[in-house]
């Protein structure tokens, strides 16, 4: 509170102060008191008035910084009314208690919608493992349904090959797409549940080639893997789906001859001025030969639902495969930065956390 | 009572490694049978959960996939107890981050969640089935060398030979080659041999593998065995 919002709140109450005791001295001269005595009068009465004052200013001063410090160090600024010091007087009672009531329904109204949030997750989630049952059931029976066609009776019945084929790819479709569904609902949830492990960034990579393997096959990728044999402390189950979302994309904005390539290195960062203590982090970059991303639209491919020109040209893209990544990300502590030449090639590159900064999380 | 599904196959029993399927859903369990058949694998399925690990004692298997959400049942102690008899892939059903605990803890050699992605599913069997002292010992005897029609391919060496030549191949051309003389006769599609090596962690395209293809026809051609691979138009190649 500044000196001038003090005394603009209280302009009206002083301009009446000074009205009444400029009536009062008037009435005094012409009752024939003495000009010296009203002008000691006056001048006495201005002194404890203006104490008052400065007083006052300064009590409203600290107890309006105590209860804002007070909100300051809150997280849940919601909760402020239960932190609150005791009224001083009345009318601060009274603004308490309103304020109180105000802040319980919120507080019910904020736990009623993270519980529903709660329970729409778990929903999807048990929804999501139901779903994917049937589905590791039809791509076991598509499988070996090829496998029975292989037989040497069934000789040169291609076709057959043909749509199992066509068949399992596009369960592994559908596959992706629920595996999205869960892994947004986890990422909106505040509790994210992930679990940091040692593990091999090879045997990582392999695990997402090989879940998307019948759709990068048939779109014809040719992938190339170097210098993956290194150990990352990450959850590699999120990252498997972070890869798999890169590889669905570089599927999907391929160009004539699509190629993928995976390769890891590791970068150095200097930990304190003098560059003696130094942390070394490894990078993991996916880049595709596809169709790339107009440099006007790069700073926005990790928002939610944007698909860009390539998505609208293409249709059916959800524009949440990179928002998901960034999200998973983020939670992981994984650096996500993307580049891109138009025409040429899209290009993601992945900074695990160095071993050293695991124990901030 | 037990009660057995035990699936026969026209390959040498002994060379074939037992798979255990413990799983409740009879769908996947059936499945998962046929596709492990498949995979020239000896699957054999437990429909009665209360005696497992007896039954497990009886068959001996050298892998148990074991579901860890069994109705009534204490997945932990179960997986102990199978341990004991064979390496143990568990199966977990949801896949929350406690659910991944209690498989990390229950002692198994792997574990997986369900529902699962069937080359991923294949290639940790493997690993695991590898990582086992027994069966290398199986592997080296029945991969080391192949022969079909006078030729004979080294696996450990990497090449080929017939008529008293020998021809060095490449990776990618003795993984080809290796597929089509197990398939000998039979039709292999491009696609076959394109998946057959991503399993193997080698991801080549369509233009990759006729490069692979030429060269190596030429290499044959060299040891005296031109159009030992036929092209079947439109449906593959054939040894």
């Amino acid at each position: 509170m500044t000196i001038s919002e003090f005394f603009s709140d209280r302009l009206s109450r002083i301009i009446l102060q000074a009205a009444c005791i400029l009536a009062t001295a008037a009435l005094l001269l012409l009752t024939g008191t003495q000009s010296g005595i009203i002008a000691l009068l006056l001048i006495t009465w201005l002194f404890i008035f203006l104490i008052l004052q400065i007083f006052d200013y300064y009590k409203t001063r600290t107890r309006l910084e105590a209860l804002s410090s007070i909100m300051d160090g809150l997280d849940e600024k919601y909760l402020f009314f239960e932190c609150i010091p005791r009224a001083e007087n009345i009318y601060e009672q009274k603004l308490f208690d309103l304020l109180r009531i105000s802040a319980k329904s919120m507080i019910g109204a904020v736990s009623d919608a993270r519980a529903a949030g709660q329970e729409y997750r778990e929903y999807v989630e048990r929804w999501v493992h139901e779903i994917k049952t049937p589905i590791t059931a039809a791509q076991l029976i598509c499988r070996n349904a090829g496998a029975e066609t292989g037989h040497p009776a069934a000789k040169g019945q291609n076709i057959p090959g043909e749509i199992r084929r066509k068949l399992s790819c596009e369960l592994s479709q559908i596959d992706a797409h629920v595996e999205r569904a869960l892994f947004y609902a986890r990422a909106e949830s505040p509790e994210k549940d992930f679990l940091i492990r040692q593990a091999n960034l090879a045997e990582i990579a392999a695990e997402a080639i090989r879940a998307h393997q019948a759709l990068l096959i048939q779109s014809g990728v040719r992938i190339e893997t170097t210098g993956l044999e290194k150990t990352v402390y990450t959850d590699s189950k999120w990252v498997v789906f972070m890869l798999g979302q890169l590889l669905q994309n570089a599927a999907r904005y391929r160009s004539d001859t699509p190629l993928v390539t995976l390769s890891a290195d590791y970068a150095e960062h200097a930990l304190s001025g003098d560059g003696t203590a130094r942390i070394r982090y490894v990078q993991l970059t996916v880049s595709d030969k596809g169709i790339g991303v107009p440099a006007h639209e790069l700073p926005r491919v990790f928002d939610r639902g944007f698909t860009g020109s390539n998505g609208r040209r293409l249709g059916g893209s959800t524009g949440m495969g990179l928002y998901l990544c960034k999200k998973l990300a983020d939670a992981l502590e994984i650096g996500l930065t993307a580049s891109s030449q138009e025409g040429k090639g899209f290009c993601i590159t992945m900074t695990f956390p160095a071993k050293e900064k695991l124990t901030k999380m | 009572m037990l009660k057995w599904t035990v699936y026969k196959t026209v390959e040498v029993l002994q060379a074939m490694q037992k798979i255990m399927i413990i799983e409740d859903d009879p769908t996947i369990r059936d499945e998962l049978a046929m596709l492990l058949k498949n995979e020239g694998y000896h699957a054999c399925t437990v429909t009665d959960f209360e005696t497992i690990p007896l039954q497990a004692e009886r068959a001996r298997p050298d892998l148990t996939l074991l579901d860890l959400n069994l109705p009534g049942k204490d997945g932990l102690t179960l997986c102990a107890a199978l341990r004991k008899i064979a390496p143990v892939i568990v199966v977990t059903s949801r896949n929350s981050t406690i659910d991944e605990l209690l498989a990390l803890h229950s002692g198994s050699d792997d574990y997986i969640t369900k529902p699962y992605n069937i080359p991923v599913l294949l290639a940790r069997i493997r690993a695991v089935l590898r990582r086992s002292e027994n069966t290398a010992e199986t592997e080296n005897r029945t991969t080391d060398s192949l022969n079909v029609n006078g030729l004979s391919l080294s696996l450990t060496r990497g090449c080929a030979s017939a008529n008293g030549q020998t021809a060095e191949l490449t990776r990618n051309e003795l993984k080809i080659l290796a597929h089509l003389m197990t398939h000998a006769g039979e039709i292999v599609s491009r696609t076959d041999l394109i998946e057959t090596l991503w399993e193997q962690q080698i991801y080549i395209d369509d233009n990759t593998l006729s490069v692979n293809m030429t060269r190596l026809r030429s290499k044959l051609e060299g040891i005296g065995l031109p159009d030992l691979i036929k092209t079947r138009r439109g449906m593959g190649y054939q040894l």
